[in-house]
């Protein structure tokens, strides 16, 4: 039978592109997007798509929503982020959504909130909310909370009947306090307060069973911490303390410690021996305990921009550091030493200052076709031919739709990257094949591939090309490790060579 | 709306007084992490521009650049800076 409501509802939908073959009825829709369409209203029989579970919104300027959204009483996920709510859409209240994303709109009270208890997941970040003065219902079940980038100042009453939730997120806002009633989220777990005016912390914090715990960017002067026995990461980043001190029972779980730009004197050692990561960059330290050398998981270390001059011999303990950064000291000549015999994959005093990725100049055609022996030298499909790689490099390099990158470092090519335009029927349109990236043996982990690649990336988006790929030889386990890094996917494709002559 | 030129020109941070193109440069030019390559751009150790360069930096990793993202993010924080000075 003909249905005339329907069949204007799915007639303003294509217009949208936003039903799928196969849609006959409105109960067959279950999920819709309808984002970034630029739509101011929502027409009243979106109420008839009584399936309805995922209804994506965003990116729109919508500012209210139509009555009729009450009947979809199978409405789960409610995403109208970017938006231009000015207030919070009462209809919601009347939903029994289990998700819902309003943020980056304008919205300032959010009493509406009370009526929805069966959220679990709730993101408000970056509107204009001030204060929440009421509780939320006592049977509630929000598990994730996204308050960031608004402008509370306290965290009052409301916090403390979330009772299941498990994390929280209050970057960006005004408070200046968390009080001891926070010990009432016992299940948090994730709990992020960055960039506020954090000027004290009740102890109660310390006996939640959080798993991260953000404080950078705040007032904090003076902190105890102990306690915390299920940690597994701090940053404290961006604090001036005056006094810090780490009680024995403190995170024996921890792996990552962080207190860049903080004023410390002290390095402080954390008990936790799973530590992996410990930063103390940007601070006034003149001291690195000798008992790192027992932090044997350790694999970042990070004491840039410090009063270092020297670096005790148990560091050589490290085997497992894989990342030492420790440039802006006043290291001594033994303390380089040191690092030596540690030998990290990445460490920025070997990092050259000064190279620069840029288009080839066709003065680099011969360095380039020099470093291309470096390439088949790997590569057992090729033989290593200066004059046929000089001629092949020269080619490119005419060729207008080709691009050759290069390192450059005093002058010297140390690297080199070339991409070629091919058109691919499969995807209708211009694809980029990448080939002959190298870098010299003595510039290698200092991050110059990626920086080829990247820059590569880029001028194949300015191109319009659907699609980079390349080949790479199956016995260079470094080079697949580094495409697989970088987000290239392996292709179930071989790839055959016919000699013609 | 404002067209890609004229986004890779927008003020990304005040601090180091960079557009988006310059600091697009900056992280083409070196391998560090976020933490370390954002001062580049910043030349402080302040956070108040995180948000857009964690966004740039991510997207020049990906080599994929939504200029549209990084525009909108950029307004949305001279607009909370905005807020802040009227005092909300």
């Amino acid at each position: 039978m003909y249905n005339y409501e329907w069949d204007r509802l799915k007639t303003w939908l294509d217009q949208y592109g936003a039903i799928e073959a196969g849609i006959e009825s409105a109960q067959d829709i279950v999920r819709l997007d309808l984002s970034g369409n630029g739509l101011k209203s929502i027409p009243e029989n979106i109420g008839m798509l009584s399936k309805l579970i995922s209804l994506n919104l965003s990116n729109n300027k919508l500012q209210e929503l139509p009555d009729s959204l009450s009947k979809l009483s199978n409405l789960s996920n409610l995403d109208l982020r970017r938006n231009a709510f000015e207030n919070f859409p009462a209809v919601i209240g009347k939903l029994s959504l289990k998700s819902l994303n309003l943020s980056s709109n304008k919205i300032a009270d959010i009493a509406t909130l009370q009526e929805c208890s069966e959220l679990r997941v709730l993101d408000l970040s970056n509107n204009l909310i001030k204060e929440i003065n009421f509780s939320f219902p006592h049977a509630n079940n929000l598990i994730t909370l996204n308050l960031s980038y608004n402008f509370l100042r306290e965290m009052g009453v409301f916090f403390f009947s979330l009772s299941y939730l498990q994390r929280l997120n209050l970057n960006a806002n005004l408070i200046k306090e968390i009080p001891a009633q926070i010990s009432k989220l016992s299940f948090l777990k994730e709990f992020e307060i960055i960039e506020n005016h954090l000027e004290t912390i009740a102890e109660s914090l310390f006996e939640l069973p959080l798993e991260k715990l953000s404080l950078s960017s705040n007032r904090l002067t003076q902190l105890h911490l102990d306690g915390l026995s299920s940690l597994e990461s701090i940053t404290l980043d961006e604090n001036s303390f005056e006094s810090l001190s780490l009680g024995a029972g403190f995170a024996p779980h921890l792996r990552e410690f962080s207190c860049e730009s903080c004023s410390l004197k002290e390095f402080l050692l954390p008990a936790s021996k799973v530590l992996q990561t410990i930063c103390y960059s940007d601070n006034d330290i003149e001291e690195i305990p000798s008992e790192i050398g027992q932090y044997l998981n350790l694999k970042e270390l990070d004491i840039d921009e410090n009063s270092i001059r020297e670096l005790p011999d148990t560091l050589a303990n490290l085997s497992y550091l894989e990342t030492l950064y420790a440039n802006k000291n006043p290291l001594s000549e033994e303390a380089k030493k040191v690092v030596m015999i540690l030998d990290p994959e990445i460490c920025d005093l070997n990092m050259k200052t000064g190279i620069v990725v840029e288009k080839a100049k066709e003065e680099d055609l011969s360095q380039m076709a020099q470093l291309l022996s470096v390439l088949f030298a790997i590569e057992t499909d090729f033989k290593i031919d200066y004059n046929k790689q000089l001629a092949g490099i020269t080619r490119l390099f005419a060729h207008e739709s080709s691009d050759l990158l290069v390192a450059r470092y005093e002058e010297k090519v140390i690297g080199m990257l070339t991409m070629q335009r091919l058109i691919s029927s499969a995807e209708g349109d211009y694809v980029g094949q990448i080939e002959d990236l190298v870098v010299e043996e003595e510039y290698r982990k200092m991050g110059v591939g990626s920086r080829l690649i990247n820059k590569m990336r880029n001028l194949a988006q300015e191109h319009g090309y659907k699609r980079i790929q390349l080949a790479a030889d199956v016995d260079n386990k470094n080079a697949l490790q580094f495409y697989n890094r970088r987000g290239f996917n392996k292709t179930h494709l071989n790839i055959y060579h016919y000699q013609i002559s | 709306m404002k067209n890609r030129e004229e986004i890779l020109a927008l003020e990304i941070c005040e601090c180091g007084e960079k557009s988006v193109a310059q600091a697009i440069e900056i992280f083409q030019e070196t391998s560090l992490p976020f933490k370390k390559a954002k001062k580049l751009v910043t030349e402080c150790n302040k956070s108040c521009c995180r948000v857009a360069l964690l966004k740039l930096y991510d997207m020049n990793l990906f080599g994929r650049f939504d200029y549209e993202e990084i525009a909108y993010l950029i307004e949305q924080r001279a607009e909370r800076i905005r807020q802040l000075g009227q005092g909300v």
